[in-house]
């Protein structure tokens, strides 16, 4: 048994998931071939690269889907997969027939994720190879992309399962992975949210707990009288629709918009590499920059890291756009001094100290270029014609959402004119979720539309946005939600926003201050927004006729530790020990989301820690594809 | 008087050996160790007794031919006996968890749970049963097993048991001699390997290969692995001893025993020196060649652990270990260490004597090491006794310190009351504390639980603060095997003792009760687990499938929702499986995605039921488009447009579905009309295409029939988008 550990350190936990990972590999001796699940291959990358899986022992990998090569597959096969039905299905086939075809004795082994389940072992048994398999499981739990913000990496952030298919899946991965992280650190003394998924994940968390009290499985919880965290928030991705269907406009959300980022990793087209360097002295030593040398061909594309390793994007990533430039500016003039250096530098010594910068400043002058270039790419892209008109049409559904005859009349034209369609359904979601639905006049014309510019198979596509409950006509949706009723309490739209100095968190989208974000704030920063709400009481006392118009039921509940503990957290408390709220996104967050959480932790950094759990990074082009994943893609047709 | 503890050591070169008699057996004195194989379970746990075929014994009367395997506490008080029906027995062992493994020729094992023998059989595998056991070596969680063709089949984890060949051996002129295991925890490869005597040399298999280590002393009929696995004992077939580390990169020493009789064993004892046992005679050989005899009237048995080797013989149970040297120090006569001082000082203190004082101050500076090493000490001496002085000394050695930490003096009072009260002779369990730290507080509880010792336990692990609920579990499950009351009274007594833990799991309990054939008891226990998804497996057992599904759901676990739903899918009819599932919307969402993966068929039967027309033209709808020709997909089209038409609460969409059949046929007229590629192209590039080859009028129709807005149709045709009228 071990004690409660009292700061959450997210080194440990990549060191810890990595070592356990390692040893489920070693227990199958020899060389093996893995057999991948696609959807494992994020969380995978992120605790362990391939080489480090070669050296113990991985030979090749294959994906699930296209299951093992028999030329060049090892004795001994490992899969690893998520654990449900259908998986199990594939990995018996692929079984069955390797079985049949060979006569080497292969070796199969499945590690599930993240546990055993009764299910695919029953699945196993019907298909008669249970007694050919040795199954494990791998167990991950959070895994930290960030310092402060650690995902569980489910595919899609989970948001397809909870949403359109009703699944209990995504709530019951967030309450094992959040439970596990109680186990460790200590029990969440509050947890409070809003959302009908939320609380039943609040309420199987409570369960859970409370089961493990009186059985032996307590000791399996770490032995303290304290707790690392102050309270679990837990904001459902339903509440707020409106924000992540918006256009990003931090520089790290715009890289996400322009090109897309999935596992900390955005795919650059090479040619980017190639554009006009920053203005550096001409003088300055060149560096062996890997990017200035990779060959150039116009389609290729490169994967370049985003993480905060990168002390530039570190300073970045949470900046509006509108404010990147002049950064980057300062960043080129600093690094140019710090060059220019070399020339004080007289005595031995001091060169010899230049010298031991100088690889630090190569790497910065690299990073420097990268996001030089990747500025410009992105500033091309942000001002077109079609960039520009969405957005402003985006920025006014938002601020009032009265008019909305002529901002039709605008969506309209992009529709005719070809806009991607993703950008046109993100529109016509955010004004259906930001004035209550359309008139269904309009409706019906937007679908005609639709249909006739961009194929008829997008019937399939609108029939999901419907499902959702993203597009509806006026009085036809099934939720609660009522934008014009937020935006005044809760100072959704801030019109005189600085983006240089930003003095609140609606600088993200230039104005407009994510709701969900606000809701964050309700619950532990109510001093920011004003006198309606700082006057309420703890938690979501009194705020009940604000959250009515929010979709799902709030809540807020203690979760009582032994008698000892309480009063040792009392004692603690009075010694104003920092503690760690959790803010629990369930069904993913975007990069946004997350800088204007960052913002707000900076203002809290006297009071509390904070630490940003989520289901997985999401945007609206994902919530889009979520829909538009029902059209098959199909070839030429047949005449 | 209680003897000094220097009484029995005996001196191996420059290190002290203690043998000390723990136990008199109590065993009828039908037990003649003679006849039997002895297995002893690690960490001091019980002793099963076979009889051993190849060995003579003597006629008891007819009743005895029945074989049973008798199991012994280490006091030889008869814990249970087994009885055997299977052929021959070719492997006795234990694990970790003190469960008893009977090998059989045939090669099935079977695995005992508990001492009331229920056991669950699994089998070695095709080898094993075409030439069947020859002989096993087991260690904490698995075994090996040499088959009569000299292949070695391990098992390594008993949860799961799945046998596994090792590789052949790769020498071919084979004489093959004595063999051993080193368990995986002590290889490098992390996988148990088996050290084999073949020729003069030893081979070293595993999984892979089979490796020749070219020794030329052999042949070595014993093979050994000391407990912290470092090195290994090669014995000759002409007498000689060779200590070598396990890697077989060096000689550390050898010994001529100086005689060519074959031991019955070899081993280590701890890693410390070699035992090498024949009949009547223990010879510890130590590392520098020194060597100590015992000599025995019977024959007897010798079981390895973890620091020490314990000897079974007809009239007592031994331990012989190393006397470590903190205890050396403190008793050795004339022994001036502090700890030594320090114990004095308590006898001074007895008599009153001033001398105690002078005692603190001549070791003043040294008191706290003095203080540690008294504690320590005491872990080593079983003699209650000698362990009290021992406290004693500390007691008083800490009083006079102003600075110490008294954590490891309260814990060792509380874990020696414990181990004494293991070790008393009613329960026999001979556990050292080392080997009480290694096995841990919560495993000692459950081997007092699985002999039936729930008064001991409970007090045990309250004295502890271990968790309870698992003693109050078990003792329910053997009063509902046991008690001849009725259904509720037994369910009364049972959840009023169970009060005592609240929170506390029912469905073992429910489960005994069902599998004793008492399905009512069972229901009425079952009504009292907490926890939902306990109950599933059992209630589908009980075939109340619809409150298994109920409470799967109410779980919230998907992997249980698709368990009782798979289970559900395979019983019923597919109409009675929907019906089933129609009200609850959870379960529904988990089988229309069962039917997801299982392709459209079932997807349509289920919206069909269900009543969900819309969703099931879409289906029909997505089918269409995976269709390859034109033809087929207009067919499907008019199909799903039917279905969206006939629905009470018709679709908007049903329009659009049949716009799109509609769209092909304009298409297909086009190709026809003018030569040209149409089909697949939206109606906007149709119209943009027909402009285009200057068919005006035909755009015009298309614009009418398909209601595209005028400036979409200008900017289709000019490829400028009119500017909006200002109001």
């Amino acid at each position: 048994m071990t004690t409660i550990l009292t700061t959450i350190n997210p080194k440990a936990l990549k060191v810890d998931a990595l070592a356990s990972f390692l040893q489920l590999l070693e227990s199958v001796r020899g060389k093996k071939s893995l057999i991948l699940d696609r959807t494992l291959s994020a969380p995978l990358s992120h605790i362990a690269r391939f080489s480090v899986l070669q050296e113990h022992g991985v030979d090749n990998i294959f994906w699930l889907d296209d299951g093992p090569q028999k030329d060049t597959v090892q004795r001994n096969i490992v899969y690893l997969i998520r654990g449900d039905i259908k998986n199990a299905r594939i990995v018996c086939d692929q079984v069955k027939r390797i079985i049949q075809t060979s006569d080497v004795d292969y070796d199969f082994n499945v590690f599930l994720y993240p546990r055993r389940m009764l299910s695919v072992e029953k699945t196993f048994e019907e298909e008669g190879v249970l007694g050919d398999v040795t199954i494990s499981e791998w167990n991950l739990g959070f895994i930290p992309l960030e310092e402060d913000v650690f995902s569980i990496e489910l595919p899609n952030s989970g948001f397809k399962d909870m949403y359109l298919y009703g699944l209990p899946t995504t709530v019951s991965f967030a309450a094992l992975s959040l439970n596990a992280l109680q186990k460790q650190y200590g029990v969440y003394p509050r947890i409070i949210g809003k959302g009908n998924n939320a609380k039943k994940l609040c309420d199987l968390l409570l369960r859970m707990r409370q089961e493990s009290q009186a059985s032996s499985e307590q000791a399996e919880w770490a032995k303290g009288d304290t707790t690392a965290f102050e309270q679990l928030v837990i904001i459902e991705r339903s509440t707020d629709m409106v924000t992540p269907l918006m256009t990003q406009l931090t520089y790290e959300g715009l890289i996400d918009e322009v090109f897309g980022i999935n596992n900390s990793q955005a795919e650059i087209p090479s040619a980017i590499f190639t554009a006009s360097n920053p203005k550096l002295p001409p003088n300055a030593p060149s560096s062996s920059s890997v990017i200035s040398t990779a060959p150039i061909t116009d389609r290729k594309t490169r994967k370049i890291v985003l993480d905060s390793n990168d002390g530039l994007f570190a300073n970045l990533r949470d900046l509006n756009f509108a404010v990147v430039g002049t950064t980057l500016n300062k960043a080129a003039r600093k690094l140019n001094e710090e060059y220019e250096e070399r020339h004080q530098a007289k005595t031995v010594s001091q060169i010899k100290e230049f010298v031991g910068k100088l690889g630090g400043l190569q790497a910065e002058h690299q990073s420097l270029r990268l996001h030089t270039n990747l500025a410009e790419e992105i500033m091309n892209r942000t001002q077109t014609e079609f960039f520009n008109r969405a957005l402003e049409v985006q920025q006014n559904l938002v601020a009032s959402g009265l008019d909305t005859s002529t901002l039709n009349q605008t969506i309209e034209e992009l529709i005719a004119r070809g806009v991607a369609i993703d950008v046109v359904l993100r529109l016509l979601a955010v004004e259906c979720l930001s004035s209550g639905g359309m008139k269904e006049k309009d409706l019906a014309q937007f679908k005609r539309l639709i249909l006739n510019e961009y194929g008829y198979e997008h019937i399939l596509t609108l029939s999901i946005l419907q499902k959702l409950d993203l597009i509806y006509a006026r009085g036809k949706g099934y939720s609660q939600f009522q934008f014009s009723n937020l935006r005044k309490t809760l100072r959704l739209i801030v019109d005189d926003v600085n983006e240089q100095a930003p003095d609140d968190i609606a600088y993200v989208y230039s104005g407009y201050a994510p709701l969900s974000i606000r809701l964050v704030q309700m619950v532990i920063q109510k001093r920011a927004l004003g006198t309606r709400i700082s006057s309420l009481g703890s938690g979501w006392r009194g705020a009940d006729d604000i959250l009515r118009n929010i979709n799902g039921e709030h809540f807020d509940e203690l979760q009582k530790g032994e008698e000892r503990a309480l009063r040792a957290r009392a004692m603690l408390s009075a010694k104003k020990e920092k503690k760690t709220v959790v803010i629990f996104f369930l069904g993913g967050v975007t990069f946004t989301e997350i800088a204007a959480l960052r913002f707000i932790a900076k203002q809290e950094t006297e009071r509390r820690n904070i630490l940003i759990l989520t289901t997985g990074i999401i945007d609206g082009k994902e919530i889009i594809k979520t829909a538009m994943d029902q059209v098959p893609s199909v070839g030429p047709i047949d005449v | 008087m209680v003897p000094n503890p220097t009484l029995g050591w005996e001196r191996l070169q420059d290190v002290f050996y203690r043998k000390r008699t723990e136990y008199s057996m109590m065993w009828n004195d039908e037990v003649d160790l003679s006849e039997f194989i002895v297995a002893g379970a690690p960490y001091g746990g019980a002793i099963a007794l076979v009889r051993d075929t190849s060995r003579p014994m003597s006629y008891r009367g007819p009743e005895s031919r029945q074989k049973m395997i008798l199991i012994y506490s280490n006091a030889g008080q008869l814990i249970c006996n087994i009885p055997w029906d299977k052929g021959s027995i070719r492997g006795v062992g234990w694990s970790n968890n003190e469960q008893l493994l009977i090998v059989g020729e045939d090669g099935n094992v079977r695995l005992y749970h508990d001492f009331q023998g229920a056991f669950t059989q699994f089998s070695l595998g095709k080898e094993a049963e075409d030439h069947g056991v020859a002989e096993c070596r087991f260690w904490g969680t698995g075994f090996v097993a040499r088959l009569s063709n000299n292949r070695f089949v391990v098992i390594s984890r008993y949860e799961e048991p799945r046998p596994r060949l090792l590789a052949e051996i790769s020498t071919t002129a084979v004489e093959l001699h004595g063999w051993n295991i080193a368990p995986p925890s002590y290889t490098l490869s992390r996988h148990v390997e088996v050290f084999l005597g073949v020729n003069n040399t030893i081979n070293v298999i595993d999984s892979m290969e089979s490796q020749d280590k070219r020794l030329q002393e052999g042949p070595f009929t014993h093979v050994a692995v000391s407990s912290n696995g470092a090195l290994l004992v090669l014995y000759t077939s002409y007498g000689k001893i060779y200590v070598i580390s396990s890697d077989f990169s060096k000689k550390y020493s050898e010994y001529d025993t100086g005689t060519l009789d074959s031991p019955s064993q070899v081993m280590w004892c701890a890693n410390d020196c070699v035992a090498v046992a024949w009949e009547n005679e223990i010879r510890l050989v130590g590392p520098g060649g020194g060597a100590l005899s015992f000599y025995y009237d019977s024959r007897i048995a010798l079981i390895p652990e973890a620091d020490g080797i314990r000897i079974i013989s007809n009239e007592k149970c031994e331990f012989l270990s190393k006397v470590p040297d903190i205890v050396v120090d403190l008793f050795r006569i004339g022994s001036t260490a502090p700890s030594a001082i320090l114990l004095d000082a308590v006898e001074q203190l007895e008599f009153k004597s001033p001398k105690a004082d002078d005692n603190i101050q001549l070791i003043r500076s040294n008191l706290n090491e003095a203080v540690d090493a008294c504690v320590k000490a005491a872990s080593y001496e079983p003699e209650q006794y000698w362990q009290k002085r021992l406290l004693k000394a500390a007691l008083l050695g800490k009083s006079v310190l102003e600075l110490y930490s008294s954590d490891e003096f309260v814990e060792m009072c509380e874990t020696l009351r414990v181990l004494n009260a293991v070790r008393y002779y009613d329960v026999g369990i001979l556990i050292t504390y080392e080997e009480f730290i290694r096995l841990t507080p919560e495993r000692l509880i459950d081997r007092l639980i699985s002999r039936q010792r729930y008064l001991l336990a409970l007090r045990l692990s309250d004295y502890l603060q271990l968790p309870t609920d698992k003693i109050y579990i078990r003792w329910s499950c053997a009063k509902v095997k046991a008690s001849p009351d009725d259904d509720n009274t037994i369910c009364k007594t049972i959840v009023n003792k169970l009060k005592a833990v609240p929170g506390v799991s029912y469905e073992d309990i429910a489960r005994t009760a069902y599998d004793e054939g008492r399905s009512k008891l069972a229901t009425l226990l079952l009504n009292y687990e907490p926890r939902a998804g306990r109950q599933v497996p059992l209630l589908l057992d009980m075939e109340e499938d619809e409150i298994a599904l109920i409470k799967a759901v109410e779980s919230g676990d998907p992997d249980l929702i698709y368990y009782v739903l798979l289970h559900l899918k395979g019983k019923y009819s597919l109409a009675q499986f929907f019906r089933l599932v129609n009200d609850k919307p959870v379960a529904s969402a988990v089988v229309e995605q069962l039917a997801r993966n299982e392709g459209p068929e079932l997807l349509k039967d289920f919206y069909y039921q269900d009543d969900r027309r819309a969703d099931s033209a879409l289906v029909i709808y997505r089918e269409a488009l995976l269709l390859d020709d034109v033809h087929d997909r207009m067919d499907k089209l008019k199909l799903g447009t039917k279905i969206y038409q006939d629905s009470k609460d018709p679709y908007p969409d049903a329009k659009a579905m049949e716009d799109h059949a509609k769209l092909y046929e304009h298409q297909l007229g086009y190709e026809k009309d003018y030569k040209t590629a149409f089909v697949g192209l939206t109606v906007a590039e149709t119209i943009k295409k027909l402009i285009k080859i200057g068919q005006g009028s035909k755009a015009s129709k298309m614009k009418g029939e398909f209601k595209v807005p005028d400036k979409m149709f200008i900017f289709l045709k000019e490829g400028t988008y009119p500017v909006p009228k200002k109001n």
